[in-house]
């Protein structure tokens, strides 16, 4: 069964790379959403395997959508990946204390992401 | 006067008496004439020429006996037709039997020879005796006178103070007979010579005491004058006073400080020699012995040596006297409170003595052999005879010694008092000296104290100053964590007046807490810890309570140390609230901009990192897709990088603003030119207001700040709808533009915000309209550099206008 991966990120630009460069490496059905909430609705709706999660956002921004998952039994359980522009050491120490999957920060490389995301499937 | 040689009897009493009477005057006549001089040579020379004149024979002289009882013929009266002269001729002693001068002294014995008779008739002037007893003359005295061509003689003794003192001796040349009136008239003369003689010799005493007096007078006078000069001028008066050759004044060394001193006057004895360095004669021992030996009275401490014997002294006091003259020696001992100066010594000389001898005194000569056959004068010549020394000159030597031992003894005394005073003005000086130092040094010192103490004064108030004007907070404690003093700025920081810190547990008053807000106890604090260990302490981050207020400070704390010992600590902290805010607001900004970088770099890297992997189908719409993606996004990213670029440069002052004079209509007309594009293709419609003034600005920065607003205004605004720009001159000077639109507008807590980097009212509106998050910013800074405002203004859902104002020329000049 085809693994499903949502990318909740609102840079489009950002969420059509990295969409299309998932597909083109991987065998799995690419989910996306462009706000926080958006992605919140879709992950109770869709269940993904996975959710590549962006931390800066406006609105509910990437940390408050993992509480509010983390919050909600549907999607507790799903692992998450943060992408996050911001690399600051503090902010990434911020981060790996989180119960999250993965902290990958932003550019990266498209088949470094790939695997990463395969690992996390397998 | 009677020539018979017959001894008158008495006879009439009248006849007697008259010649009495006549004798008496005769008398008178001739004591009156011997009297005439009180010198002993006139009025002996007058005696005998009275007497001659008187008993008329042919010789009458006077005879004066020597204390070795030769005898002289000192006075003379002569007929030298029948007698020689024997003026002046000397007789030895035996001439006249001891015998024969006992009676002339002790009976007063008269003698009468007739040698005609070859009688001598005797008489006692002592008994009174009137009558003469003849006897026969010795031969040898017969033979004596003969030999001196006497027939007759009368010999009358003159005493003087019961002294046999001389014969007044008549000769004649022929018989005579001296009669008894004649005797007793003689006797009477004699006598009265006594008595000339006794006044004569007491005038010759008063003049040598007087000379004497006057020696000490004019000696003294010298000596108390008290100077070296006439120390010396006195010896030399008491060598001519005793007829000295020489003489010396030798004064002792009296301490071991002082020398002896020596001060001579004529002739001298050579030097000594001690050793090898010579030496006055008073300090050689010989010399020191021969004194000793020679010291007649203890009592009296002189010495008067009136024949020196070369031959009784030793061999190097010998050699010292030889070469001089010297033949006498009188040696006083200069004594004074029974200390022993030194000793006056005086010298004379032999001097050569010619005596004219009646005859030859020598008795193994044959010619003298008894009875002496004739008077032939002999002339004795002695030689270099040492004149002996009177008792007159030693009391007169003892006398001036006297003088000079006082005189010496006070000057010595001056010298000492002189000496000390010396000292005493020259221990003054020091001690002045030493104290105009010391003075000096007090003065210095007390100088330096006073600068040293306007200096603490002066530090202590320069840190005072800067305890007071310093902005961090500084307090001390002591061991026990007491506040001991505490600065304005840190009471200010605390809450606190700092009367109230003052003497106070700062930790708890404080209620110091690490960084995550647990308050130490303060056996663990870290200030603690500088005070036990003297370790300084930089902390960072920990925190101060002001009363319920938590203040981030950041401290260090350094021991005070005084003398070795760490009496307590310092402690110099700073709120940093403030700093922590900046931080934080620099991290967000970092944070920020970081995000707003990596963002499009992320699209870039994934598109081209796809493509480039050549797994993607380039005949695929996706390929497409990614590099429209990749260049939209480098485009995103080289516009935002301008902009952040600009906004630095301008805020740094790094871009120069090329200010003139434009006129605002052109400016707006320019700018509205640059967007027109834009608008239609938004079918935004751009109406324009404009002023003519002239205004003072960099013109391409302020086309840049209407052209953002004015495309933000258009892109904000729904189609079809007006975006209006306008100008208006405002009272003080200034112009405002305005940009107004019919958007959607911003939210009041956005107004402000708005125009702070990345401080979109919706983060994807600067994406979605091609921004960078970073205009207005840029426009507000611009603004700024020219003195003017920027602002906005809003009501939600119907649009929004964006206002600034500019100066104009004359605002400016």
């Amino acid at each position: 069964m085809t693994k499903k991966v949502l990318i909740v990120d609102d840079d489009d630009d950002v969420r059509e790379a990295t969409q299309i460069c998932l597909e083109v490496t991987g065998d799995w059905q690419i989910l996306t959403a462009s706000s926080g909430k958006e992605g919140l609705i879709t992950a109770i709706a869709q269940q993904p395997d996975l959710i590549l999660l962006d931390v800066m956002m406006p609105g509910m921004d990437g940390l408050e959508t993992f509480t509010e998952l983390q919050a909600n039994s549907i999607t507790r359980s799903i692992p998450v990946i943060l992408l996050t522009a911001k690399a600051q050491p503090a902010e990434l120490r911020q981060f790996t204390q989180l119960q999250v999957l993965d902290v990958i920060t932003k550019p990266y490389e498209p088949f470094s992401l790939s695997d990463r995301v395969a690992k996390a499937l397998d | 006067m009677n020539n018979e040689l017959n001894f008158e009897s008495s006879g009439d009493s009248e006849a007697t008496n008259q010649k009495a009477d006549s004798l008496e005057i005769l008398l008178h006549g001739m004591v009156d004439r011997i009297r005439q001089s009180l010198e002993l040579s006139v009025i002996l020379s007058s005696t005998v020429a009275e007497v001659r004149a008187f008993i008329n024979t042919d010789r009458v002289k006077i005879y004066q006996f020597a204390p070795d009882s030769s005898g002289e013929v000192v006075a003379e009266s002569v007929d030298n037709d029948k007698l020689p002269s024997l003026l002046g001729q000397h007789f030895p002693a035996e001439d006249i039997p001891v015998r024969m001068r006992e009676l002339y002294l002790k009976e007063r014995q008269r003698s009468i020879v007739n040698l005609a008779k070859r009688q001598i008739g005797m008489s006692s002037s002592a008994k009174s005796e009137t009558e003469i007893v003849f006897r026969s003359v010795d031969p040898c005295h017969v033979e004596y006178l003969t030999a001196m061509g006497v027939q007759s003689s009368l010999v009358v003794p003159i005493l003087d103070n019961h002294r046999l003192w001389g014969l007044l001796v008549s000769h004649h040349s022929s018989p005579r007979i001296v009669t008894k009136t004649e005797l007793e008239t003689i006797q009477l003369v004699a006598d009265q010579t006594s008595i000339a003689i006794a006044q004569s010799n007491l005038l010759e005493s008063t003049r040598i005491q007087a000379m004497q007096e006057a020696t000490i007078n004019r000696v003294g006078r010298s000596l108390h004058s008290m100077t070296e000069m006439q120390l010396q001028q006195a010896l030399q008066q008491t060598v001519m006073a005793l007829q000295g050759s020489g003489g010396r004044v030798y004064l002792a060394a009296q301490n071991p400080d002082s020398i002896a001193q020596l001060y001579v006057s004529g002739e001298q004895p050579v030097l000594l020699k001690d050793g090898t360095h010579k030496i006055p004669l008073e300090e050689h021992s010989d010399w020191q012995t021969w004194l000793a030996d020679n010291l007649q009275n203890t009592a009296i401490q002189h010495w008067a040596i009136a024949n020196l014997d070369l031959d009784s002294l030793s061999l190097e006091l010998a050699q010292a006297f030889k070469p001089s003259q010297i033949r006498s020696i009188l040696v006083i001992k200069l004594e004074h409170h029974q200390k022993t100066l030194g000793y006056l010594t005086i010298f004379r000389q032999g001097i050569d003595i010619e005596t004219v001898w009646a005859k030859r005194p020598d008795r193994d000569d044959p010619r003298n052999q008894f009875p002496l056959k004739s008077f032939q004068v002999w002339r004795e010549l002695q030689q270099n005879k040492a004149l002996p020394w009177a008792d007159s000159e030693i009391e007169l030597a003892q006398t001036l010694g006297s003088h000079f031992a006082i005189a010496i003894y006070q000057y010595q005394l001056y010298e000492q008092i002189r000496t000390l005073n010396t000292s005493l003005e020259q221990r003054v000086q020091e001690r002045t000296v030493e104290l105009q130092q010391t003075n000096q040094k007090l003065v210095q010192e007390i100088s330096d104290r006073l600068k040293t103490r306007a200096d603490l004064e002066r530090v202590s108030h320069q840190n005072e100053l800067i305890l007071n004007s310093a902005g961090e907070g500084i307090y001390g404690l002591n061991t026990e964590g007491i506040t001991t003093f505490v600065n304005p700025a840190a009471a200010y920081i605390l809450g606190y007046s700092v009367d109230k810190l003052q003497n106070q547990p700062m930790h708890e008053m404080v209620k110091h807490s690490t960084a995550e807000g647990t308050v130490y106890d303060w056996q663990e604090n870290p200030i603690r810890q500088t005070i036990l260990t003297g370790e300084i302490y930089y902390v960072t981050n920990e925190i101060f309570w002001r009363k319920d207020k938590s203040i981030p400070v950041e401290y260090i704390c350094t021991p005070i140390r005084e003398k070795e010992q760490i009496v307590g600590a310092v402690v110099i902290f700073k709120d940093i609230t403030e700093r922590q805010i900046i931080d934080r607001m620099k991290d967000e900004f970092v944070s920020v901009v970081s995000h707003e970088l990596r963002t499009p770099l992320t699209s870039i890297r994934s598109s081209i990192g796809l493509l480039s992997s050549g797994r993607v189908d380039l005949e695929s719409g996706k390929s497409l897709r990614l590099l429209e993606i990749a260049l939209s996004n480098s485009n995103r990213l080289v516009r935002l990088i301008n902009d952040i670029l600009d906004l630095e440069r301008i805020k740094s002052g790094k871009v120069t603003m090329f200010k003139e004079n434009h006129d605002v209509i052109e400016v707006m007309v320019d700018a509205v030119e640059i967007v027109q594009s834009i608008a239609d293709k938004s079918q935004i419609q751009l109406a324009v207001k404009p002023l003519s003034i002239q205004i003072y600005v960099d013109r391409d920065r302020i086309i840049q700040t209407l052209t953002n607003l004015i495309s933000n205004a258009i892109k904000f605004s729904p189609p079809n709808t007006v975006v209006t720009l306008s100008a208006e001159l405002q009272t003080n000077k200034m112009v405002m533009f305005q940009v107004q639109d019919s958007g959607r507008g911003i939210p009041p807590e956005h107004l402000e915000t708005i125009f702070d980097r990345f401080q979109q009212v919706d983060a994807s509106d600067s994406r979605d309209r091609g921004g960078t998050g970073l205009g207005l910013a840029i426009c507000r800074s611009i603004v700024q550099e020219h003195g003017g405002e920027i602002w906005a203004e809003s009501i939600l859902g119907e649009g929004s206008t964006f206002c600034f104002t500019l100066p104009t020329e004359n605002s400016l000049n």
